[in-house]
Parts: structure tokens; C-alpha cells; sequence
């Protein structure tokens, strides 16, 4: 399985890629939504995107309703992984179409737990 | 919860908060030792302890601007802050840490603490990205929430504060009380 990594922090992509490699993906990442999508555009689509919200460039919820608006994207779930825990916010980015939300500071059993729900783990790590 | 607003604080159409009318000490420790934990390692603890910060001190921070709006402040020394970085990287840590890694990592702790302060105060709140550099300068001191933290026996200190100063008539010092 594929997965983008968005954020901009570069510490932050290195620990969720480090938690979604533990867990058998093949991992690229982006530092905003904009360098997201050229991502995409490549034609590389992964099964799920961990989006952070606040970005330069694009925000995690600008992309979210950027890859909404295109049908070949649909396959790919996108989870939120955020520092922005209002709740008005999280209300805001489900409402845009992401899928999950995953509050900062997660744990990797955090991680692991909604992919599971997803249906997003590797067997061999859900066993 | 109510409270009894003696009129001492906030008079005639005064309705700017200050962060302690808002939140606690407890409440943002709780939040820092939760992103600490999280963050920088599992066993990784913050002593509610004030150490002596040394002069080469560099700060991280992310600015609210919302019902209430300032800024969250970590400040340690920069070796600290360079230490904090390799914890939180981890075996992903580069041999050598340039200032951008540590001002990345430690501004990211700044946006998952700051984030979470955000998170418990009346919204809705805008969060900037986090600023790493020297601290914004402290406007009223009435408008501070502030903790003095130990990590691995070094000083940290996570300052809540208010962008604004007061305003005219709000605070109780003798300069205003003679207008
Ligand atoms: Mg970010």
C-alpha cells in the first residue's frame, strides 16, 4: 500500500513515515497541499493521504476539497493528522470530505487503530 | 461554573478576556506533558520545577487570533532545544542537526502544544504557522499564563500570553489610577 505524507514540518513527516513504513507502506511526501498534488498529477496515487492543516502554500483543508473536486482521486482516503483539535474544525474538514481525524500529539497505536477501521492495515500488522 | 464578577477587572463594555479568565496553569501543563510524552518520548517528563534559563535561549511559538489572541511560547536554551529536536526525530535524527531541523522540530512542538491551548479557549481561533527566533514581547502582564518546566533538568518555560496591552482603566497600577 501507498501513502503521501503532508506537512510542512519536516520532523513531523519523518515520524509519520517512520509509524506508515513500520507498517509495510511505500511512503512519499509533500510539504503542502500544492506540492501534494503535483504529486498526484504525476499519476502517483496513494491508497491514503495524512494531511496536516496548517501549511504554507495550501492548507490541508484546501487540499482536501482540491482532490474532492477530481473524480480519479476518489479511491484515496485522506486522514487529517493535526494539531487543530477545535471541534468546529474537525467538523470543517470531514464536511470538506476528508475521512478521518487523527489529533497531535498520536501515538503510533493511534495511528494504527484508525487505519485499521479504514481497513488500511496490512494483515500482517492488524493480526 | 459561575463566577462572581466584581467589576474590579473589566468595567463599562469590557468584554476583552485575559488568558486567566480563560485557562490554567494546570490545563496547559497537562497539555505540554501529554505532547511531551507523545512528541518527544514515552518516558519523557516535564517537572513543574523554575530552573535558571542561560543566556542563549531561543523560542518557539504559534500566534491565536480569535475571541482571545497571543501567543504560545516555548523558550529553552538553544542546546535544549537541539536536544528536544534529536528526541523527537529520533533514528530518524541526522548525525548532525542543522538549525533548520531544530528550528523545525521545536517549532513543531510549539504548534502541537499551541494547538491544543487553542483547542480549550473560546473559538473560533486562527493558528499561524509556528515562529521560532525571539519570544514576542509581553504586552500585559496581566495576560500571561505562565509555567516554569524542567526537561531532563533543564529549564523550559511555556508562556501563554496576550498580544494586546491593556486597556485604559484595566489594570490596577497607580499610573491609571490618577486618569
Ligand atoms: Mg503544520
Amino acid at each position: 500500500m501507498r501513502a503521501l505524507v503532508i506537512d510542512d514540518s519536516r520532523a513531523m513527516r519523518r515520524i509519520v513515515t517512520g509509524i506508515l513504513t513500520g507498517f509495510g507502506y511505500e511512503v512519499r511526501d509533500a510539504e503542502h497541499g500544492r506540492a501534494a498534488l503535483d504529486v498526484l498529477d504525476e499519476g502517483w496515487l496513494p491508497d491514503l493521504a495524512t494531511i496536516d492543516w496548517n501549511m504554507p502554500v495550501m492548507d490541508g483543508l484546501q487540499f482536501v476539497s482540491a482532490v474532492r473536486a477530481n473524480p480519479a482521486w476518489r479511491s484515496m482516503t485522506m486522514m487529517m493528522v493535526t494539531s487543530e483539535s477545535e471541534h468546529t474544525q474537525i467538523v470543517r474538514a470531514l464536511a470538506a470530505g476528508a475521512h478521518e481525524y487523527v489529533i497531535k500529539p498520536f501515538t503510533a497505536d493511534a495511528i494504527r487503530d484508525k487505519l485499521a477501521l479504514l481497513g488500511l492495515l496490512p494483515q500482517e500488522v492488524s493480526l | 461554573m459561575t463566577t462572581t464578577d466584581t467589576g474590579a477587572r473589566r468595567r463599562s463594555g469590557d468584554v476583552r478576556p485575559v488568558i486567566t479568565d480563560l485557562i490554567d496553569a494546570a490545563t496547559v501543563e497537562a497539555i505540554a506533558a501529554e505532547a511531551w510524552v507523545a512528541l518527544v518520548g514515552e518516558d519523557e517528563v516535564l517537572v513543574p520545577l523554575p530552573g535558571e534559563l542561560p543566556v542563549d535561549i531561543v523560542s518557539s511559538w504559534v500566534d491565536v487570533v480569535g475571541p482571545w489572541t497571543g501567543s504560545v511560547v516555548l523558550t529553552t536554551a538553544r542546546s535544549t532545544a537541539e536536544e528536544l529536536s534529536r528526541a523527537l526525530l529520533r533514528d530518524t535524527a541526522p548525525a548532525v542537526l542543522d538549525d533548520e531541523d531544530v528550528a523545525d522540530a521545536f517549532g513543531e512542538i510549539a504548534n502541537v502544544v499551541g494547538g491544543n491551548v487553542k483547542a480549550a479557549l473560546p473559538g473560533p481561533s486562527a493558528l499561524s504557522l509556528p515562529q521560532v527566533g525571539n519570544a514576542p514581547l509581553v504586552r500585559n502582564p496581566a495576560d500571561v499564563c505562565r509555567l516554569d518546566l524542567l526537561w531532563r533538568g533543564e529549564p523550559v518555560a511555556i508562556s501563554v500570553q496576550g498580544a494586546l496591552p491593556p486597556l485604559p482603566g484595566t489594570t490596577p497600577t497607580r499610573k491609571n489610577e490618577v486618569s
